[in-house]
């Protein structure tokens, strides 16, 4: 009997651990790429002493920051250029419940996949146009307008038309992520830091606050059982949890809505093979706890003022893989692009900053398995230790570099590393004592209500063993 | 004892019908696609994530034709998505298989043309330079390109 208990706890929780830390990675990987790909661009092709230039754009529309100004001008200018930017996306966000809610999807289709089209093309080739002129690259002007019409209608294809190779798909997203995210460090500085702040606080009260237009729209998409269109990295399910899962939760689905069974059964029926893999396809519908990607569109700074609908917020999609919006993608890599353009010590600091809050975020996620916001968590994070490293670990760096030479400094930062390492593997050690008291509780509980007749226990341990499971799992919810 | 061992074999039949029930179940779906007792093949390079087989063909189809469009990536990418296909020759797959083939491969080739020949011209730009194409070259380059008509501009 020990022995069942042991299998029983260990075939409960390890799977979860398990596939919580390798879902973790999955969507560490990329967010890590976006970031490093960031601090290349911005490395290659900013020098600190252009910092002048500024954009012809709506963020910087109310203000456009001189370095002669003083702290309180610029920090009030800032805070306007900001506040513009945030009132004209919640205006656009609640024009996207209106069409969503109108059950618009064509034309929301459609303007994502144009949006996506001008950033890839015309903000991709003017990247790229720079990359050429700075390294003087050889190319002529038909190959390269071949290779970027190729390159954008193929991206355009891979991220609208959802069954392209989800690896494509994946790195087309990333993509899109660094050209918005280096276009968003071009901004003055203390706008970037306003703006970063202001999202921030903007991403909290859309989607917890019951009036805010994420938290409308995620509430939308799962009473019409839809999926939201939107720019959205989906991590790759990983597959016999997600097989477990899915089934799991169209069983729960059964006894949870019994009004919308029929619905289920529809939707069984839409998918004819029999075999349970099959339904791991994201087109399936939300369940009823779970949580979907969240949208708020973001502006792009083109003249002719075109927008692209980006998505914010992290949640689990509908095969049971984590999703996280490409907003999220594209602010982490503006805070540690603007870490960059000051040094590479903020760059490493803020990148442990920004990994750990992302630690958090999901960590919250797996608790309360509803669409959460992705950005407040990372990004005090992020400022925090970008202003501490700025202003204190650098003095003491200098010194060290002074005095003693490289080796306090390597010491130092060790330990910086290690202290900030120490985060997520923290979260997930809290997560796994608490599935294993969970569990433990369970036990107990079960000790207590069976009887010591041994031929029974064990009947009733294999009938208990799926129950536990289950609770185990709700004790997640 | 009796009793024990009795309500063991019920519980060991009743599993055992379960077991048997999903087997089925699952024995189905995968003979319905291949034939009995094989492996499920996946045409896509996603397996079970990605498109079922008829959804393939269609894909496949579509890939190959728009690639005409001077968009030869789409032929790479029909290459690279359906790779298993490619990579299965036997002829025991089934007929589903063989068309898809037809318009992969053909994906294949016309990739492969259009790599050589962008190569061959981008290479001689490169390297032949001001020597071979004299004063066009300044004006074919693509930073030179851009100056002229200020599209690095913008940012």
């Amino acid at each position: 009997m020990d022995q069942n208990l042991v299998s029983a706890a260990s075939f409960s929780s390890s799977p979860i651990l398990e596939t919580l830390g390798e879902e973790i990675l999955r969507i560490l990987y990329p967010v890590s790429f976006c970031m490093f790909l960031v601090v290349l661009l911005v490395s290659a092709l900013i020098s600190s002493d252009n910092s002048s230039m500024s954009l012809s754009s709506i963020a910087s529309i109310a203000y456009s920051e001189s370095a002669s100004d003083s702290f309180w001008s610029k920090l009030s200018g800032a805070f306007l250029n900001s506040l513009l930017f945030i009132a004209v996306i919640t205006i656009l966000t609640f024009l996207l419940v209106l069409l969503f809610y109108l059950r618009c999807t064509p034309c929301l289709k459609s303007y994502m996949a144009f949006s996506s089209f001008v950033v890839l093309s015309f903000l991709g080739g003017e990247i790229s146009l720079l990359l050429l002129s700075r390294f003087v690259v050889p190319i002529d002007a038909f190959s390269f307008l071949l290779l970027l019409f190729n390159f954008s209608v193929v991206g355009t294809l891979s991220v609208f038309l959802a069954k392209a190779p989800i690896s494509l798909t994946q790195g087309y997203l990333v993509v899109i992520g660094v050209l918005v995210a280096y276009w968003f460090t071009l901004l003055p500085e203390w706008t970037t830091w306003a703006l970063l702040i202001s999202m921030a606080l903007y991403d909290l009260a859309a989607v917890l606050l019951p009036v805010g237009p994420l938290r409308l729209l995620v509430e939308l998409a799962i009473s019409r059982d839809e999926e939201i269109p939107a720019l959205v990295y989906e991590a790759r399910p990983v597959d016999t949890q997600a097989g477990g899962r899915r089934l799991w939760r169209e069983r729960r689905n059964f006894e949870g809505n019994p009004g919308s069974v029929s619905d289920n059964d529809s939707l069984r029926h839409e998918n004819p093979t029999p075999q349970t893999t099959m339904t791991i396809t994201v087109e399936a519908s939300d369940e009823d706890s779970a949580s979907t990607e969240l949208v708020a569109p973001l502006v792009s700074q083109q003249p002719r003022r075109q927008e692209i609908e980006a998505a914010e917020g992290i949640g689990l999609g509908s095969s049971g893989a984590i999703k996280l919006g490409l907003g999220d993608f594209i602010f982490y890599s503006v805070l540690v692009g603007r870490a960059a353009l000051y040094d590479f010590m903020t760059v490493y600091a803020c990148y442990l900053a920004i990994v750990a809050g992302l630690g958090v975020t999901l960590l919250l996620l797996a608790f309360y398995r509803k669409a959460l916001p992705a950005l407040p968590v990372s990004i005090a994070f992020g400022l925090l230790f970008y202003f501490l490293t700025r202003e204190l670990l650098e003095v003491f760096v200098v010194q060290c570099s002074v005095v003693t030479g490289f080796y306090y400094f390597y010491l130092s930062l060790l330990i910086l590393l290690c202290s900030c390492d120490c985060a997520p593997q923290c979260a997930l050690f809290v997560l796994e004592e608490s599935v294993t008291e969970g569990i433990g509780l369970r036990r107990s509980w079960l000790e207590q209500v069976c009887t010591p007749e041994e031929l029974w226990l064990e009947k009733v341990w294999n009938l208990k063993e799926l129950v536990q499971e289950r609770h185990s799992y709700k004790e997640l919810d | 004892m009796e009793r024990r061992e009795q309500e063991d074999d019920e519980e060991r039949q009743q599993s055992g019908a379960s077991d048997r029930l999903i087997h089925r179940v699952v024995a189905s779906g995968g003979g319905g696609a291949v034939g009995h007792g094989e492996p499920v093949m996946w045409p896509t390079v996603d397996g079970p994530l990605g498109l079922s087989e008829e959804r393939s063909l269609e894909y496949a189809r579509s890939f190959f034709r728009w690639g005409f469009f001077l968009l030869p990536f789409l032929w790479a990418v029909n290459c690279f998505y359906f790779w298993p296909v490619l990579r299965n020759r036997s002829p025991s797959s089934s007929s589903s298989f063989q068309r898809i083939r037809h318009y992969v491969v053909g994906s294949a080739i016309g990739f492969l043309i259009f790599t050589v020949v962008l190569s061959s011209w981008a290479l001689t730009f490169a390297i032949g330079g001001e020597r071979l194409f004299g004063p066009v070259w300044k004006d074919l380059v693509m930073y030179n390109v851009a100056e002229k008509l200020g599209l690095t501009g913008w940012i």
